[in-house]
């Protein structure tokens, strides 16, 4: 458990060291924010959307910042060759993950809560009274700040999986939007297909219009989430096993 | 205290290190002494658990690596300089290095001011030059105070200054009991630092060997001396088997009898010596001669 705390302790010191690990997280507030504020003022709502949904538009933007920053805590490592140094202070390597997810699920989630608070009450000072139902913001709130730190996490286990930059942020990102692109080729399936994207989870969440039955599936918002937070341990626990494996 | 047994890391067909069996006790400098591509990185990096040997077994203080809950405050490594991130500074990279191992902050800046980046603490380590990157790794394989320190090609980079702080950190470090492990490429830096040597080529050891003990078997002595009656010395040296050149200018180089046995020759026949010079071969030459041809030499450093 010692040896746990101290591997949080030097992750945390390493993601708040790095320009682009303090600044990508971060980025989430002014994305969700400035987005909230765009469709604030030009109205770009369909009738039927909610002041929630329209505020949240900016989350979808947030979920890729999200997958980038957990790909970075990692793939910058062995950019450099550094993940010599890491392991050599810190041979349980497995240990090094987990201790990289908490610091990355924690600083995404509450960067993430943070945004999402700030871009309704941006929406819902701005649209009230405009004729938009409201939308239920709780737990929806905390279900749209899970859904991008677990999103971190699917970044984290790309970064590990493939240690480089550029493959992994792909990767993720292709993970984020294909099913989404190609759900409506596959006709009756779309809904299936569609809905196993964290990003059409992530929109059943805002509950925006744009999400229906029939081109995202029938699981709701929750259970939807589940199969995400089920994406991520998966992917992590497989992340872990060829981590210990391979030579560094 | 080192121990490698039967040591084996094979990637695909190709074999980086074969057979490996060495100890390296506390309490001196032990160099690591290879060609490029010897196998000296891999075997450094399965000594600290970075690679899994494909066979053997690497351990330090009896224990294999992997195993220390806090191996900063066993083993100091310093691997590749560039192992650092550029963006970061030089205080930042050892204080998450420290909080690894439960070290504090002041640990750090003692192992700063050690190394001479007392100043350059605030600093981002992508401005370092290739000299300060390495001082930056060496307080990093300092931090931990461990009793055993590994440096892979600590001298890269390091200007003259650099290299006379090295060595004396080095003695001190082997002086106060612990165990020093430095690889090297270049004989010529091991000949300055170094109390013990392997040498290895092709992944198998060459030879095992204190550093006099290693020059005096390997090299053949040979004399130079200056003599206006070097005409007639030089038959007298020749009548009794010696090998003699003359270089110009009354120098002769002898090979075969020893300073002292030319000395007392010189003596008995009235010879005037101006000079005379006993001269080993260079390490830099012993070592490109016996790893030139590895194979041919394995069997010889073994016996």
């Amino acid at each position: 458990m010692n040896t746990f705390r101290h591997a949080v302790a030097a992750e945390w010191v390493k993601t708040r060291s790095l320009r682009s690990t303090v600044w990508t997280p971060l980025a989430i507030v002014p994305m969700v924010a400035g987005m909230a504020l765009f469709v604030g003022v030009t109205e770009s709502l369909q009738p039927d959307d909610t002041v929630l949904g329209g505020s949240l538009t900016g989350a979808v933007l947030a979920q890729f910042a999200a997958a980038v920053f957990g790909v970075l805590v990692v793939s910058g490592e062995y950019g450099s060759g550094m993940h010599r140094t890491t392991f050599t202070a810190m041979p349980r390597r497995s240990l090094v993950l987990a201790a990289k997810g908490l610091v990355v699920f924690t600083f995404t989630v509450l960067s993430a809560f943070v945004a999402s608070c700030l871009g309704l009450w941006i929406g819902a000072w701005m649209l009230s009274g405009k004729g938009y139902s409201d939308g239920e913001p709780f737990p929806a709130l905390f279900g749209v700040a899970l859904c991008i730190a677990l999103t971190a996490l699917l970044g984290l286990a790309a970064g590990v999986l493939l240690r480089h930059s550029a493959g992994a942020i792909t990767a993720v990102i292709g993970f984020l939007m294909l099913p989404g692109l190609f759900a409506p080729l596959f006709g009756d399936f779309q809904g299936w297909i569609s809905g196993t994207s964290p990003q059409v989870v992530l929109q059943k969440m805002t509950q925006t219009s744009d999400v229906t039955a029939q081109n995202a599936g029938s699981l709701g918002a929750w259970p939807s989430l589940g199969l995400v937070a089920a994406y991520a341990v998966v992917l992590l626990g497989f992340a872990g096993v060829r981590l210990v494996r391979r030579d560094a | 205290m080192i121990e490698l047994r039967e040591l084996c890391k094979r990637y695909g067909g190709r074999t980086a290190v074969d057979g490996l069996s060495f100890r390296v006790p506390p309490g001196r400098v032990t160099g690591f002494l290879g060609p490029n591509g010897a196998g000296k990185s891999t075997t450094m990096r399965m000594i600290v658990g970075l690679d899994r040997p494909t066979a053997g077994s690497a351990t330090v203080c009896g224990k294999a690596y992997r195993e220390f809950p806090a191996p900063l405050r066993e083993v100091g490594t310093l691997l590749e300089p560039g192992a650092v991130q550029g963006g970061r500074t030089a205080f930042h990279h050892l204080l998450w290095l420290a909080y690894s191992n439960g070290i504090g902050e002041r640990g750090v800046r003692e192992a700063l001011e050690r190394v001479g980046l007392g100043d350059a603490g605030r600093r981002k380590v992508g401005g370092f030059s290739l000299g300060m990157t390495q001082r930056l790794g060496i307080a990093a394989a300092l931090l931990g105070d461990p009793g055993v320190v590994l440096l892979d090609e600590p001298i890269n980079g390091l200007d003259t200054e650099g290299i006379r702080w090295l060595r004396g950190l080095l003695r001190e470090l082997a002086g106060e009991g612990r165990t020093v492990l430095l690889s090297s490429h270049v004989m010529s830096e091991m000949e300055l630092v170094a109390d013990h040597l392997i040498v290895i080529g092709k992944g198998r050891l060459v030879s095992d060997s204190p550093l006099r003990e290693f020059i005096e078997r390997y090299s053949r002595a040979s004399t130079t001396l200056r003599s206006p009656d070097g005409e007639r010395f030089c038959a007298v040296l020749r009548s009794r088997g010696a090998a003699v050149h003359e270089t110009g200018n009354e120098r002769y180089v002898v090979e075969g009898p020893d300073a002292v046995t030319v000395g007392s020759w010189a003596a008995e026949h009235g010879v005037t010596l101006y000079e005379l010079t006993p001269r080993h071969a260079s390490l830099e030459e012993i070592y490109t001669e016996l790893t030139r041809d590895e194979g041919e030499y394995t069997a010889k450093g073994a016996a």
